[in-house]
């Protein structure tokens, strides 16, 4: 046998298995991709594993990166769905590439004000304390703007670590609305999916990231979606609302607020500083987006089995990862809407 | 100025520490002695971190390995344990292949250039000294490249593992030419002459003799690239995408890699996500260890072979 | 006739090689300028600011990357403080100390260094390093950092995760590159010289000083910057220890950021103008790491050359 000849079988044999494992890689299924919120994550993570056990033609991706992230793929088409905290500033609707967008409320769930500071174990803050925080007003922990609102709680003299989001995120959007409505006064920093944080402040990549390096930080602060948040064990804030009660974290508290939030018609609502006693102050809403005219006719489809699903069974997962269902009349409508989507025949 | 030093005493074995104790002053001994000592030292320094992170990584990661968690597919919800890492372990072999499969051809033709037609020559020397920079190009320079020809912008063909691949090649070349070229070098040219004697054309001595005969080196250096290009992540997070499910075909959708699960559950502080992180790190240095340890052991025997 | 079919064959198998080593070019030409032509627009709206503000604001398309440069260029330093002079130990370890099997399996366990990914140490470094890392620097902090020139340096409030943990881990990942290369230099001292001056009554510290430093010195500078560029250019270890914070501050123990890892956080969410910038930001780094390295290989390259005409 010549050297040649060897060579050439040792190359098909090398690259048949590779042709085999393409072939096999294949699908005859249909995929859906989906990026965005980080603060929905679990949630859709969740509805995802269980609709993909009823539906197994079905693959569905969704690959987080935050509110952002999301709306610039949703863009360029470079997925399906997006999620996000956030709404689509009107002067980037030209940008979707795929014409009109709805809006389809999933859950809503509380944004904690999560802390690392050993020897406190609870802890009460109003919004100008918080805005004083973030904004790198108040720097020690034994400031006297956080000994105001908590009396008898002995804190120690520990640097305030401020953890923010790297990545363009809906969570720090309604994070900072909340501040800018309820303590305006006191937060010069403006809102929007990332705004300029103080110097010194460490970020975290999506509500995991900030979780973590919360727990990470003795001194550290940042703000953590609820479900995150009580996966890493972290421990949060009760936070002054409205009505003036300092009010813990909760879905109830979540579910309150989503309540009383006035919908618009297109199904976008600001459930942050509600008026109610009960209502959670920093309750931020959660949405996933789509393209009202479809093009494909098998993921048009996939995309509203999926939809219907997470408005319908889906929402009684919600509570088991720490989520609050939606209010009925408002589950009610994002049903409805169901029918706007225009998949072709 | 030479003192005369005194007879060895009967007992001492080495004469030359002997020497050194009468010969030279304390000072002189105590500055070559802690010269000894910083190049030990710096032994430790090397050495140290690799015990150490081998120890942990076998340790953490031994802890969640099975038979499960290396086929079943990723956990959906990331704050939750179970499931598996086989989709980012077909990922890591099916992306880094396809590199090679680009990579290594193309570095063998280029090192064939250099060594057998271009030589010296100011073409020669502009491509074997580019090629050196080359290795130098951070990683993540790659995936913005490949990010902004081929999956947006560009020819906006979204992510996909080949996206991946085409990032992986574009490291991997410049260490693959390199290798080859000094395997090459090393093929005597006693070789070339007889086979030109023998009437064979200067592309049939190549083919037929010179590359059967650094095939031992030239696989060890392709071993060692695709060792490195194996645990990239930074390129790969800009092409590639994520997926959760196996997905064998690099052309068809997003992707996922060993390197990739890594990165994502490492910054969360959920046990659940942090366990699956080290699991994953066990199984991607064993695939690296292995193709390192494999490369040397060829190259080795090559080496052996030759003398 | 087979002469004839056999020549046609020889230029189109030079072609084809040739072909080959000018794709090397080729793809850094592309590199260079796809990577600029993506990021035109966010120069061309920052200015050179681009390279001198602090103001990073995507939100407001503010550009200014100095932050990202200035701790990109303090890690690597931090690294090459450590790693230089331990990797120059190394090799000289190997070359003047070391009994042959002691310098195979040294060499080896150096090579094993380099092929632990990088995904991997800085995964070890946020997991293991960082919280015994926080508290050896607080005790720093607390008794050095509390004098009057090193308190500006060594001063709280510590972070595990800062300049100074990223630069420990990256010392010791281009520990491999430097030393590897500082050995091929030391192995071409003729050990003539170096006999010469042990015959003298040199100790081997008087040796290395009076025969082979002198001859090296070019190859170990060429060494280390190829380390330089290394530690520039790596992004996932730094990326998840550095701490992610926008500041320009002489504390090593603060957290802080990098080119690198502020690409490979952002990249993925990045839109528009913000994209380009990151682009940008890997055109500034590409240019700093191909300067690097093209200056290493000639000043390398040069202390060879040197060692041959010394015989």
């Amino acid at each position: 046998m010549t050297r040649s000849f060897r060579l050439r079988r040792a190359v098909i044999a090398v690259a048949a298995p590779a042709i085999l494992l393409a072939a096999c890689g294949s699908s005859s299924g249909t995929t859906l991709n989906g990026s965005g919120s980080t603060f929905q994550q679990t949630f859709d993570q969740t509805a995802i594993q269980a609709f993909e056990n009823q539906n197994s033609g079905v693959t569905i991706n969704y690959a987080g990166g935050g509110s952002g992230k999301g709306k610039t793929d949703l863009q360029t088409r470079t997925v399906d769905f997006a999620g996000t905290d956030s709404l689509v500033k009107d002067s980037d609707l030209s940008k979707y590439q795929g014409g009109a967008i709805l809006y389809f409320p999933t859950v809503a769930a509380p944004i904690t004000v999560s802390y690392h500071l050993s020897g406190v174990d609870s802890l009460k803050l109003s919004a100008s304390t918080i805005a004083k925080i973030f904004s790198g007003a108040v720097k020690k922990w034994d400031d006297p703007a956080i000994a105001a609102d908590n009396r008898g709680v002995s804190l120690p003299a520990t640097d305030i670590t401020i953890v923010h989001r790297a990545d363009a995120s809906g969570t720090t959007s309604n994070f900072t609305k909340y501040l800018d409505s309820a303590a305006k006064s006191d937060w010069p920093l403006g809102t929007g999916d990332t705004v300029n944080w103080p110097a010194a402040s460490q970020a975290g990549q999506g509500n995991s990231g900030v979780a973590q390096a919360v727990s990470k930080t003795d001194g550290a602060i940042g703000y953590v979606d609820f479900s995150d948040a009580l996966a890493a064990k972290l421990k949060f804030a009760s936070i002054k609302n409205a009505a003036g009660q300092y009010l813990a974290p909760t879905l109830a508290g979540a579910s309150a607020a989503v309540a009383s939030a006035t919908v618009a018609d297109d199904l976008t609502y600001s459930p942050l500083n509600e008026p109610g006693a009960d209502a959670y102050p920093i309750t931020s809403p959660t949405w996933i987006i789509v393209y009202e005219k479809q093009t494909d006719k098998k993921k048009g489809e996939a995309l509203k089995n999926f939809l219907t699903f997470v408005l319908n069974d889906g929402q009684k997962l919600a509570a088991g990862v720490n989520y609050a269902e939606l209010p009925a009349s408002l589950q009610q409508k994002a049903i409805a809407q169901l029918s706007k989507l225009q998949i072709p025949a | 100025m030479t003192t005369v030093t005194p007879p060895a005493p009967p007992g001492r074995d080495d004469p030359g520490s002997w020497i050194l104790e009468q010969a030279v002053s304390p000072r002189r001994r105590f500055t070559n002695g802690l010269a000894t000592a910083w190049m030990v030292g710096s032994l430790l320094f090397a050495l140290v971190p690799v015990f150490v992170i081998a120890a942990y990584v076998v340790s953490r990661g031994a802890a969640v390995m099975s038979v499960g968690f290396l086929t079943k597919n990723l956990q959906e919800v990331t704050q939750f344990a179970g499931g598996g890492i086989a989709p980012a372990i077909v990922g890591t072999l099916v992306i880094t292949g396809m590199a090679a499969l680009m990579a290594v051809p193309l570095g063998i033709l280029a090192a064939v250039y250099l060594n057998e037609y271009g030589r010296q020559s100011g073409m020669a020397k502009v491509i074997r000294f580019m090629s050196d920079v080359m290795t130098g190009v951070p990683s993540i320079v790659m995936g913005l490249f490949v990010a902004a020809v081929w999956v947006s912008s560009g020819l906006h063909r979204g992510y996909s593992g080949f996206a991946g691949s085409l990032a992986l090649a574009a490291l991997m070349l410049p260490i693959v030419i390199r290798s080859c070229e000094e395997m090459l070098k090393l093929v005597p040219d006693d070789l070339r002459q007889a086979s030109d004697a023998l009437g064979a054309r200067r592309w049939r001595t190549v083919v037929s003799v010179v590359i059967p005969a650094a095939l031992p080196g030239i696989v060890s250096g392709a071993m060692l690239a695709i060792a490195r290009a194996a645990g990239e992540t930074a390129p790969l997070l800009l092409t590639i995408g994520t997926a959760n499910l196996i997905q064998a075909n690099p052309f068809s959708g997003t992707n996922n890699t060993l390197s990739q699960v890594i990165w994502f559950n490492a910054q969360t502080p959920f046990a659940a996500a942090i366990d699956r992180a080290w699991g994953a790190a066990l199984t991607l240095i064993v695939i690296v260890f292995v193709l390192t340890v494999a490369a040397r052991l060829v190259s080795s025997r090559f080496a052996s072979a030759r003398n | 006739m087979a002469a004839s079919g056999g020549k046609r064959i020889d230029r189109a198998f030079r072609a084809v090689a040739f072909a080959a080593g000018f794709a090397v070019l080729a793809i850094l030409a592309l590199i260079a300028y796809s990577t600029t032509k993506n990021a035109w627009p966010a120069f061309v709206h920052q200015g050179l600011s681009f390279l001198t503000s602090t103001h990073w604001d995507p939100n407001q398309d503010e550009f200014g990357a100095f932050d990202f440069i200035y701790g990109t260029l303090l890690t690597a330093f931090i690294a090459l403080a450590l790693a230089v002079p331990a990797s120059i130990g190394i090799a000289l370890f190997i070359t003047e100390m070391a009994p042959k099997r002691v310098r195979t399996g040294t060499t080896y366990l150096v090579d094993l260094l380099a092929a632990i990914p990088s995904v991997v140490y800085g995964f070890w470094a946020l997991e293991v390093l960082t919280t015994p890392a926080k508290r050896v620097y607080s005790g720093i902090a607390d008794t050095l950092g509390k004098l009057p020139i090193l308190g500006h340096f060594l001063g709280g409030p510590v972070s595990g995760t800062s300049f100074m943990t990223a630069g420990l881990i990256l010392a010791v990942m281009v520990t491999p590159i430097i030393t590897s290369l500082s050995r091929e230099v030391l192995a071409t001292v003729a050990q003539d010289d170096k006999n010469a001056a042990l015959a003298m009554g040199a100790t081997r510290w008087e040796m290395l000083r009076v025969a082979v430093f002198p001859r090296v010195r070019s190859g170990l500078i060429g060494a280390s910057m190829l380390g330089l560029g290394r530690a520039m250019g790596e992004t996932i270890a730094v990326a998840l220890v550095i701490g992610s914070s926008h500041q320009v501050t002489s504390h090593i123990f603060f957290p802080g950021d990098s080119m690198a890892a502020v690409i490979a956080h952002n990249f993925g969410e990045a839109t528009g103008l913000s994209r380009s910038a990151l682009i940008g930001l890997g055109v500034v780094l590409f240019a700093i790491t191909i300067v690097i390295n093209v200056l290493a290989r000639i000043i390398a390259n040069r202390s060879t050359a040197l060692a041959g005409t010394a015989r």
